[in-house]
């Protein structure tokens, strides 16, 4: 960084941009991508709750707070 | 007992199979017998890398379907007593690789050699996934752009999901490897620099390799450019190979070389 540039606050380059779109882009990804076994482990649940009773549909959202991570289930029965 | 490295990227064209090749004569001429397999069935590469095309009799899966013994299929390198190379084959069926199959190889080369490793195909298809099964690590190639560090962080996602040894509970080691660098883009804020990779993949880094002209001569005469003494690029996979196996080395100065009043005035 020169001195001009430097003394003047930051200036936005286009690595600084590739850097936030990057963030962004798998900030939303990852979310979407976390849980690669998601639809197989939903369909195993489902097998086994039907063993006792009716179900209609299971949602499973993940959280992650900062050093947890959370899977919440939601079971809808019939 | 030998290790498994798998070279992967996400992203094609970022340098996988190049990179595979150096390390494979790196990590040879440390002593190692080395083992490189071409994982990416139906795209053959890595022959032409190490200059071992006209070499090519059987392929990875002849040996997998019995149609040769191992010993015949395994092309030893034209400098390295150390250093052996197994083809992919050149089939257009993409399902051909059985993951049953590809386990028993690499357990009988694991007995044979100090480390196997496997260039996995680009993207996320079947390939990838046999090549990323028995890992016991994984170097994530990726140049510094947005593409293709999207793409790495992907796959740094599937490892973790899809490796035996991830559902055993145990963890992949993985580290990165930042290709074709430019120094000078860095420095002017035109490219990521090794920090953003780093923080964005959240994985720690095992080498940096420069952008470098040489390497394409080096292709195209399929001598790996790790034997031109010379080349930043080729001292830069040196180090990257020493580092696999436990050493540690200083990192090569990448920083752009000038003098004060440039600095000031630039």
């Amino acid at each position: 960084m020169s001195l001009f540039s430097g003394l003047f606050g930051k200036k936005e380059t286009s690595a600084s941009i590739a850097r936030d779109r990057l963030k962004l882009v798998l900030a939303h990804e990852r979310a979407s991508n976390a849980l690669p076994y998601m639809d197989e482990m939903k369909s195993e649940i489902m097998e086994v709750i039907k063993k006792y009773t009716q179900v209609k549909d299971i949602h499973i959202n993940s959280q992650s707070n900062q050093n947890i991570d959370v899977l919440e289930m939601e079971i809808i029965l019939k | 007992m030998g290790i498994v490295i798998t070279v992967t990227s996400g992203k094609g064209g970022v340098g996988k199979s190049t990179t595979l090749a150096n390390l494979a004569v790196g990590m040879a001429d440390e002593g190692k017998r080395v083992v490189a397999i071409d994982f990416d069935i139906g795209l053959r590469n890595l022959d032409m890398l190490l200059g071992l095309e006209n070499r090519i009799v059987y392929n990875v899966i002849d040996v997998m379907e019995e149609k040769c013994n191992l010993s015949q299929a395994l092309i030893n390198d034209k400098h390295s007593k150390n250093l052996y190379f197994l083809p992919a084959s050149q089939t257009n069926d993409k399902n051909i690789l059985d993951k049953e199959k590809v386990k028993e190889l690499l357990e009988v080369l694991k007995k044979e050699f100090d480390v196997i490793l496997l260039d996995s195909p680009a993207g996320i298809e079947g390939g990838f996934e046999h090549a990323i099964a028995y890992a016991d690590r994984a170097l994530i190639v990726s140049t510094p752009d947005v593409s293709s560090v999207r793409d790495a962080d992907r796959v740094i996602g599937i490892i973790d999901a899809k490796s035996e040894k991830a559902q055993k509970g145990e963890e992949v080691d993985k580290h990165v490897i930042i290709n074709r660098l430019k120094p000078e883009l860095v420095e002017r804020g035109d490219m990521l620099n090794t920090d953003d990779v780093l923080n964005i993949l959240a994985l720690p880094l095992i080498g940096v390799v420069p952008d470098c002209d040489k390497v394409i001569s080096s292709t195209n005469m399929g001598e790996p450019i790790i034997r031109d003494d010379k080349a930043e690029s080729g001292e830069a996979y040196r180090r990257i190979s020493k580092r696999i196996l436990g050493e540690e080395v200083d990192y090569l100065d990448l920083s752009v070389k000038k003098g004060f009043f440039k600095r000031i005035f630039s």
